[in-house]
Formats: structure tokens, sequence, C-alpha cells
């Protein structure tokens, strides 16, 4: 037996571990269906909707095809669906997603290799909020694109401020990283309960924690609510200007921190399973 | 410098002790058999080195290092429980994720090298859903064999295996060793299996470690004895523990303990009217070694 191998252990950078578990978690997302699959749907709905509610004889649920992105003004209480269903659905959908690409790391034992090897806790945390955050990034694309082409076909208005359409879109996208950390983490808690974890994503990405507020402080004076990720993602609308856009980089990024923080604690206090 | 060092290690699930002050030490180079029945701890100490489980109190130790370290641990490989695939991904593109997680020069030539290790080169794009037991034990190995691993952690590797598959997976574990010289632990049911194979063992019993020896120490220290078949094991049995002591009748023969003289016994119960069918020297193996030592521990 050859025991006498020099065996050398060399310390990889914090560089080259997240580098590695991205690599690993966007090679995972674009070989396996779930990532198109949720594309499609993201593309998918908003066309439903535009196409079903201006059909003929229907009652338009949009004044204009662009309201898919985003209402007109900030409504953090909605009165119509209309004024609800629009690109914040893709953080439904991506809570979702998040639960089961983050639950098939758990399901399969996958989790195991990994924290076998090298990558630490914090490692983990931030390539899963970054891979998600991506996802729904391109799930706004996709949404946008099935609206739009819907839109076309339906003959509906298209006028629009293109500058604030563009900072709605453009918000609603950095908004992906702080939605996409708070599923991690929420998944993190809710490791060992799948079932949990998709409810708990559902929950939160429908806002109803924010709606409830607003409607107790109206409408008017709800801007404090732009601090909280759902607040943000509604702020991003079609009357937005660069501040909005400043204020989603702030806060999708300060609760990244905070999420990614708690979650890298609750992984090195607790079991991996 | 030993590849496992542990001290004092302490593990409770809900006031449960599964391990309890554990003491460990695994050299360099060795294929540790580690022994125990169901819920001894074995597995929580794998897990524990694996860094899967939080521990109470207690060092665990790699190659000197600590076992956080990163350095050290992207030397680790484990089978645990079970291979940790994607089932709806191919063989390949499971093996590629680890390889991708390691960061790997040369991911494609890294995973055909381990899936000839463990002779599966002709089935990289089977979908690992699609493999059989053995084999989804094998791509297991082939996953901790990624990166040229300095210790290997493998976890009931053989269970569920045919006589077949134990072979091959017996072979790839002293290839491994013998090749690439690195440390094994290995737990396991199947004492006959791992006593082919380990050069050290380690037997814990209720979360602490029972004992260590070398392979040749569990040599020296197993009893010798002659079995033999005669017509009348009772009569035959009967003279024999008169002349030699300790005699028992097991599985159809009688065994004469602690006694290495064929010739002398069969001129003894010829003399004394018996025919001896059948005789062979035997040494007690690591199952009856490890039996009779339990047995001890409980009548203390």
């Amino acid at each position: 037996m050859n025991n006498t191998r020099e065996i050398k252990f060399e310390s990889p950078s914090f560089y080259q571990r997240l580098r590695g578990m991205l690599g690993v978690d966007f090679y995972r997302l674009f070989h396996t269906p779930l990532y198109y699959i949720f594309l499609a749907i993201a593309a998918i709905i908003p066309a439903m909707i535009l196409g079903m509610t201006t059909v003929e004889g229907g009652a338009p649920l949009y004044s204009n095809t662009w309201n898919i992105v985003a209402a007109d003004t900030p409504l953090y209480v909605f009165n119509e669906i209309g004024e609800y269903a629009n690109m914040n659905m893709v953080f439904i959908f991506g809570g979702i997603m998040v639960s089961i690409f983050i639950g098939h790391d758990y399901g399969s034992g996958y989790v195991k290799q990994l924290f076998t090897s090298h990558p630490k806790k914090q490692d983990y945390m931030l390539s899963k909020t970054i891979t998600c955050a991506f996802s729904m990034a391109c799930m706004c694309v996709t949404y946008l694109i099935g609206g739009v082409t819907a839109g076309l076909f339906t003959g509906a208005d298209m006028t629009v401020n293109v500058g604030s359409l563009i900072i709605a879109i453009l918000g609603k996208m950095v908004m992906s990283l702080g939605w996409a950390s708070l599923y991690t983490f929420l998944n993190v808690i809710f490791r060992k309960y799948f079932g949990i974890s998709i409810a708990s994503s559902f929950f939160f990405g429908t806002g109803i924690l924010i709606i409830g507020a607003a409607a107790v402080i109206g409408n008017s004076s709800s801007a404090l609510l732009n601090i909280f990720l759902y607040g943000s993602s509604v702020n991003a609308c079609l009357s937005s200007n660069i501040f909005t856009l400043i204020i989603c980089v702030l806060v999708s990024v300060g609760w990244t921190l905070v999420y990614n923080l708690l979650g890298t604690l609750v992984l090195s206090k607790s079991d991996v399973y | 410098m030993n590849a496992i060092e542990i001290r004092g290690l302490t593990k409770s699930f809900r006031g449960m002790y599964a391990l309890n002050g554990l003491d460990m030490t695994v050299p360099k180079g060795a294929i540790y058999g580690f022994i125990g029945e169901n819920g001894s701890g074995k597995s929580t100490t794998e897990k524990l080195i694996c860094g899967h489980l939080v521990a109470d109190k207690g060092d665990i130790k790699l190659f000197g290092r600590d076992f956080t370290d990163a350095g050290v641990r992207v030397r680790v490989g484990a089978l645990i429980e079970n291979a940790g695939c994607f089932p709806g991904s191919s063989v390949y593109q499971n093996l590629m994720m680890q390889a991708i997680n390691l960061g790997l020069d040369n991911p494609d030539e890294e995973i055909m090298r381990v899936l000839k290790i463990v002779r599966m080169e002709d089935n990289a794009a089977l979908k690992f859903k699609k493999c059989s037991l053995g084999m989804k034990q094998r791509i297991g190995i082939a996953m901790a064999l990624l990166g040229d691993p300095a210790l290997l952690i493998l976890d009931e590797p053989i269970n569920g295996l045919d006589t077949d598959g134990m072979r091959i997976m017996r072979e790839i574990l002293v290839d491994i060793t013998k090749t690439y010289g690195c440390t094994v632990l290995i737990s396991s049911h199947i004492l006959g299996e791992l006593e082919k194979i380990s050069t050290h063992y380690g037997i814990i019993r209720e979360g602490r470690m029972v004992q260590e020896l070398t392979a040749a120490e569990m040599d020296s220290r197993a009893r010798v004895f002659v079995s033999l078949k005669t017509k009348d094991l009772d009569e035959a049995a009967r003279l024999l523990q008169k002349k030699y002591g300790n005699v028992r009748i097991e599985e159809g023969y009688v065994r004469v303990y602690d006694v290495n003289e064929t010739e002398a016994i069969v001129d003894f119960l010829i003399e004394n009217g018996h025919i001896v069918s059948e005789i062979k020297k035997n040494k007690i193996g690591l199952e009856e070694y490890y039996i009779e030592l339990m047995s001890r521990k409980e009548s203390k």
C-alpha cells in the first residue's frame, strides 16, 4: 500500500469556492427542465390573462397593454385583480421554482456531496440566491415577451412613457435578487418539509402581509412599505423614475444581505438533515 | 500523521446520546473497518466527520487540520447512505456537477477516469434513476473519488449488493487504496467482507469506542480451534472435553478450542473407538470475535 504519498492541502479562496458552487447551480439550472418550464409558465400566464380578458364581449382587464408589467401608479392596495396581476406574479412563480430547486438538493441527497467537500454554508446561500435571482430575472423577460406578444394580437392600447417602463422592468428584475434571498432563506429553514417550503414561499410571494398593512394605513401613506420587498416591487410602476430604481437596488441588496446572513447562521448551527 | 483523529466527540438528538465521548484514530493509508450494531453511532460519526451534523462537543482533526478547513475538505470524498445524485440527470451530468464544484481542470477526463475505476465507463449517458442498486453504489464511489481524495468515508457501501456486486466493490476499494494511497473509513454489517479488506478495525458501542486494533493484532488475538466430525458427536465431545477442556458442538461439528494439533486429536479419538470423517484447523473470524467481545461487554 502506498502510504507514503505526499498529500498537499491547498485551501480554495472564497472566489474559487463561490465559482464552483455557482458553476454547479447554473449547470443544473440549464440541464434540467425546471428552469425552462418556469420560463414558459412566465410567458404563457400574461398572454393568457391578456388574451382571455380582451376577447370580444369580455371586460378588458387592462386599459393599456403595459399594465401587464405594472400598474400606472404604486397600488399597494388594489381594487381590481388587473392592478395586482402584473409582473409581480413572477415572484410567486419564482418562489415555487426556488422551493423545487432547493428541495431537490435535499430530496436527492446532493446537498451531502456539497457539504462534504469545501463549500461553506455562506457559499451555498449566496450561490442559490444568485442562481434563483437570475432565473426570476429571466422569467421577467419571458413574462414581458408573452404579455407584449398577446397585447399585439389583441390590439390593446400600447401608449407608454418608455423611460418609466424600462425603469419599472429593471426595478422588478433587480427585486428578483431580494425575493430569491427570501425564498432561499425560507427553504433553508423548512428544508426538511418540502410542502411547508412551497406554501411559505407562495404565502410571502403574494405580498399578502404588505397588502394587509397597506389596507390599514391606506395607499397614500404606503410609501413607507417600500422598505419591504413587495412594497418596492409595487413601487416599480409605469410612473417610476430613477429614484424608484435606486430604492429597488438598496432594498433588494439590503434584504439579500439580511437573509443570507440569517440563512448562513441557520445552516451553520443546525444539522444538514 | 493520522488521517482522522477524534477526541471526546459527543452528539445527542433530543436528549438521547448517539455519541458519548468517542475517541477514534484512523492512520493514514488505512482501510479502517468501522463496526458496531445498529444505533451504535457509526453513521453519526461519519456524518459528523463529513460536516453534515453539528457536534455537541469534541474535536475532529483530518490530517492534523481542523475538519472544517476548506483545504482538507476538498480532499474528502464520501458515500453516506446514498449516492446523492439527481435521479432525472444522467450519470455523467451528476458527476460533472461534482467535478465543477471541486473546480477540476479536466472534468471530462476525470469523470471517465473514475467511471473506469468503478467499471461504469459504458453507462455515462444512463439516467441515474434507471441504474440498479449496485450501479448506484458504484456511482456514489465514483463521485467520492473525483478530485483525487485523500480520505474516503463510506457508510455501508456493500449493503444490498449481490455476491458479484460485493466482489466488484471489494476489488474497487482495494484497488483505490493500493493505486491512490487514500485512507478509507468504511462501515458495514457484513463483517466477512470487511475482514477481507480492512487493515484496521474500530468497534463502537453505545456511542463509545470499545476497541481499536490492526488486522495483525486481530489475527494474533483470534483463537484457533480444530473442528471435526464423527458419527457420535456427543460422545466424542465428552472425551475431548476431558482431555482438552474447551470443547463445544456447533453447526454439526465438534470444536476443540485453543488446540492446533489435528494428528494428536485424531489418534486420541481412534484409540477411543471413534472414526473421524472430517477435520480442519480454523481461526475465529472477525464476526465471531466481534460477537464474543460484545457478549463479554454485556456480561460485565
